[in-house]
């Protein structure tokens, strides 16, 4: 034996699964350091996702969970989750392994496994950075916001008709007018994200005065609506779903607004325009400022 | 609030009476949404000034849709002594030759459908027009029952609409309205009532086709301290706006019906979630529901009978997914939409965990005619197991567009070709899509289908709320599967993986058809994949998305062919597989298409034939559309 010949006193285990689990808690508990490296982002396995385990019929998570929670305590096991055994070199009592960390976009020391990132995800759901300082609002956003509140306050269910209304008076739903409402009606936060990102006529971004709504409901698909949008992006410089720069407005594609013996129709703000035609839409638009 | 009565109710009645027969002249502009649209704003505020000016005596009103929608803005006349009178396509330059007939005593002619001899109210009681003494005059005018569009409808759930002043609760009481809750709080048990319900066979006009009575039975049986009864106007199946017009035109027969709803079922609050897209609608409710209020009808011992009934209005906020019913109930508590498990059914557990009846706006407008004429009367109606009638949005390429009530068992070929005369510029009827996204395309061999639940389930598709989109020789089939899907799956709420990238799927292989870049495999893998999505999805948008491919396949599968062999889209729609040129003869060189060209694809001289520079070309069909000389040609 040469000079790196010393045990080191420390393990690696591969695998995360029930048998590498118990491995490296017998292991930790005996004074070994173990390293426990798992591909997927948690520990756990296959034994996890388990209902009953043969031939015993024994509940798998009522076995499991007590070991998962020993492994996640144990200050002898550090978990590398999320990661790859890349190559090992070395003889037995001192390797040397190279180990490929997948990122995973979130600082695990920071994070206290509320859960609150998994109700919000995927993709459309978007989260702003939570802040913990008292929410400042200005007297007058603050009287405007406690007056919509006041007429709801005894209404089972308030939430949905107090963003309604905060949305109508701002053209969306300012950040800071929602932290407000989350500390004044106790509802969390990433609750009231969940239903502002939920619904189409909730905008996180300032709106145009005018909304411009284009109905691809069938009928009007059928007559012609897509061309309308084209249109109208190309009449006013946007994408669909687009606000103008001086904000006057916003075009979007809405799902039928029940105007479909008209079709195609359009609606600029609570105003139906029916058989609509392409050339027709300068002139519509000329209307409003 | 002043309590109601007999005495007062046949008052406001009496009230109601003289402001729709009056003394004098009547003059009613429908204004709901679809005549908005066409410019009854503008003939009614003609009309105003016309009568301000010269100071004619008459009575100016706006009532909603009467559903003859192609022919907007319609305009009812009641001269004392004289039949009423429909006028269609009024403009307000047509107002002024009708003021001036009428200044000069005669009764304008121009623009007038037809003529009423009689007219049903509600309570089997016809109110019959002497016809003798202008007979001359209206020689010719065809009567109300001979125009095809109305011939063939029976209206029970669309009694009022375009005949009453919406924001008038006397005119809804002088037709009838709010005797069926006389009736019911004056001596039915809430009992007597569910089973009258149940007789009737009346069935969930959602599209669910549940049956109304079995469902009130069992919210009544659920024993709890409290029950709640909503109302499901989130009417958002596109194609279908049925919902919209009873609201518009008649919200006092919707507040009716729940409030019979909630003694039948014992509930106190109701709750009427109606879509934000529909902004008039939920301001008609606001007022018929003040109203309402004011006159005793809601709120604490209503007809003195003990019982209390309040409703409130719920706003959505644009997520399709909520006219599902456990979602629209998560909707209205304000917690994340996503349907939930059923069971419990919300007549077990529903809102806030209490026993809940959701019915959908038509349902709830048909109970008060239900109990007024009784039960045996409305079972008389429609086909063994669909009793009734139904409302259907009548729309897309057919001549008469609108809204139709027709009863059940009606063929297709009699909406489509009698009621909707037919498909306009004499193109070739290709199919009829009912039932919004979660229905199906029914081919031209199945028109003699009659329409009921059931036959409509067994073609593929489904009743569902009542859209029927005519679809001619124009409209591509896989690009209206590929619509639906795109729609469906931007309406996804994403909690099941099947419906969630299921629907993802599907849509990206029907793009790829209608891009020409088809692999013979995709459509058995379609009709594959659509069984799973189906089978593994939690709610009704997930079941039934998969709808519209599947009977698309089924019925056209040459279509799929088409575009996946020869790379051909026979309706000449998909925009990667057509190509657009200009007929050198028939092109006069106007330059109105190059003008319109977005692409700047077009070229030519003055009064030179134009040509499309293809590589340039976007597809976009503005030239076909603009072209005066039939030039362009699509291939």
């Amino acid at each position: 034996m040469g000079t790196n010949s010393a045990k080191s006193g420390a393990v690696l285990v591969v695998g995360g699964g029930i048998a590498g689990i118990q491995s490296s808690l017998d292991l930790a508990d005996s004074g070994y350091k173990v390293y426990l490296l798992e591909e997927t982002p948690a520990i756990g396995g296959i034994m996890a996702q388990l209902d009953k385990t043969f031939p015993t019929n024994d509940c798998a998570m009522c076995v499991i969970s007590p070991k998962l929670v020993g492994c996640g305590r144990h200050l002898n096991i550090d978990l590398i989750t999320n990661a790859e055994l890349m190559g090992i070199e070395g003889e037995a009592g001192n390797f040397t392994v190279k180990v490929k960390k997948h990122p995973r976009y979130v600082d695990s020391e920071k994070c206290t496994g509320c859960g609150a990132c998994v109700i919000n995800c995927p993709v459309t759901k978007i989260i702003y950075p939570v802040e913990i300082d008292e929410v400042e609002l200005s007297k007058k956003d603050r009287d405007i916001v406690d007056n919509i509140l006041e007429k709801h306050v005894d209404q089972q269910g308030n939430l949905m008709p107090v963003l309604q209304e905060i949305d109508k008076h701002y053209s969306y739903l300012p950040k800071d007018v929602i932290r407000y409402v989350s500390t004044k009606l106790e509802i969390g936060i990433t609750d009231i994200y969940n239903i502002a990102t939920f619904y189409n006529s909730f905008s996180l971004t300032p709106r145009g005065r005018h909304k411009v709504s284009i109905c691809m409901g069938t009928t009007c698909y059928v007559k012609g609506s897509e061309k309308l949008m084209q249109r109208t992006c190309e009449e006013l410089g946007v994408e669909p779903g687009g606000t103008t720069e001086d904000l006057r407005f916003t075009v979007e594609g809405a799902r039928c607004i029940g105007c479909c013996s008209l079709a195609p129709a359009i609606m600029i703000d609570d105003r139906v325009y029916g058989r609509v035609k392409l050339n027709d839409l300068a002139r519509i638009l000329k209307d409003y400022e | 609030m002043s309590a109601m009565n007999a005495k007062k109710l046949d008052q406001l009645g009496n009230n109601g009476m003289e402001s729709l027969y009056p003394e004098q002249i009547r003059i009613s502009v429908g204004m709901a949404t679809c005549g908005l649209a066409t410019g009854a704003q503008a003939v009614f505020d003609r009309f105003e000034d016309e009568l301000k000016k010269t100071g004619f005596n008459a009575v100016l009103s706006k009532t909603g849709c009467l559903g003859f929608c192609q022919r907007e803005p319609i305009v009812d006349l009641f001269i004392p002594g004289v039949p009423r009178l429909t006028y269609v396509e009024m403009t307000p330059e047509t107002v002024t030759d009708f003021m001036d007939a009428l200044e000069n005593r005669k009764i304008p002619k121009d623009n007038l459908l037809c003529q009423y001899d009689k007219e049903l109210l509600l309570d089997d009681v016809f109110r019959k027009y002497d016809l003798t003494e202008k007979q001359n005059e209206l020689s010719g005018t065809p009567l109300y029952e001979d125009i095809p569009f109305f011939a063939k409808q029976q209206k029970i759930a669309l009694r009022n609409c375009g005949i009453i002043d919406p924001g008038s609760i006397g005119e809804y009481i002088a037709r009838g309205g709010y005797r069926a809750l006389f009736k019911v709080l004056g001596g039915m048990t809430p009992e007597a009532l569910i089973e009258e319900v149940k007789n009737s066979g009346l069935r969930g006009r959602g599209g669910g086709g549940f049956p109304t009575g079995l469902k009130w039975e069992y919210t009544r049986r659920t024993e709890a301290e409290d029950r709640y009864i909503v109302c499901n106007a989130d009417e958002g199946d596109p194609g279908a706006y049925m919902d919209r017009s009873i609201l518009e035109g008649d919200p006092h027969s919707v507040i009716e019906g729940i409030i019979i709803g909630g003694y039948a079922i014992g509930a106190s609050t109701g709750f009427i979630y109606c879509r934000t897209e529909y902004p008039l609608a939920i301001e008609r409710l606001v007022i018929a529901l003040d109203q309402a209020h004011e006159n005793g009808l809601l709120g604490e011992n209503i007809f003195g009978s003990g019982f209390s009934f309040d409703i409130q209005i719920r706003e959505g906020s644009g997520a399709f997914v909520c006219g599902e019913e456990t979602s629209l109930m998560h909707s209205i508590e304000g917690v994340s939409p996503e349907p939930g498990n059923r069971p419990p059914f919300p007549s077990e557990s529903g809102l806030w965990e209490k026993p809940t009846n959701i019915n959908n706006v038509e349902t709830w407008a048909n109970i008060p005619a239900i109990v007024i004429k009784g039960s045996s009367w409305y079972s008389s109606i429609g086909t063994e197991k669909s009793k009734g009638t139904k409302v259907f949005s009548l729309v897309g390429k057919v001549r008469n567009n609108g809204l139709v009530e027709v009863p059940m068992g009606i063929t297709l070929r009699e909406i489509i070709y009698e009621i909707g005369e037919g498909i306009p510029d004499d193109k070739e009827f290709k199919a009829v899509q009912t039932g919004g996204p979660s229905g199906g395309c029914i081919p031209s061999k199945l028109l003699d289908l009659p329409v009921d639940y059931e036959r409509l389930a067994e073609a593929g598709s489904i009743m569902g709320s009542g859209g029927m989109v005519v679809m001619d020789s124009d409209t591509c089939v896989v690009d209206i599967a590929r619509y639906f899907l795109e729609f469906t799956n931007d309406e996804s709420c994403g909690k099941c993986t099947s419906c969630r990238d299921g629907s993802e799927l599907m849509l990206k292989i029907l793009t790829r058809i209608t891009e020409g870049d088809g692999r013979p495999e995709d459509v058995d893998f379609l009709l594959e994949l659509g069984e799973a999505v189906t089978d593994a999805s939690q709610c009704g948008l997930g079941q039934t998305l998969a709808n519209p491919v599947l009977s698309t396949i089924e019925y056209s599968r040459d279509e799929y062919d088409a575009h996946i062999e020869k790379a051909v889209c026979p309706a000449h729609v998909c925009k990667a597989l057509v190509v657009y040129s200009i007929d050198a003869d028939a092109c006069t060189g106007c330059t109105l298409c190059a003008r319109n060209c977005s692409a700047g694809a077009i070229t030519g001289k003055v009064k030179e034939p134009h040509l499309i520079d293809s590589d340039k070309c976007t597809r976009c069909g503005v030239c076909y559309d603009v072209c005066n000389f039939n030039a362009i040609i699509v291939e």
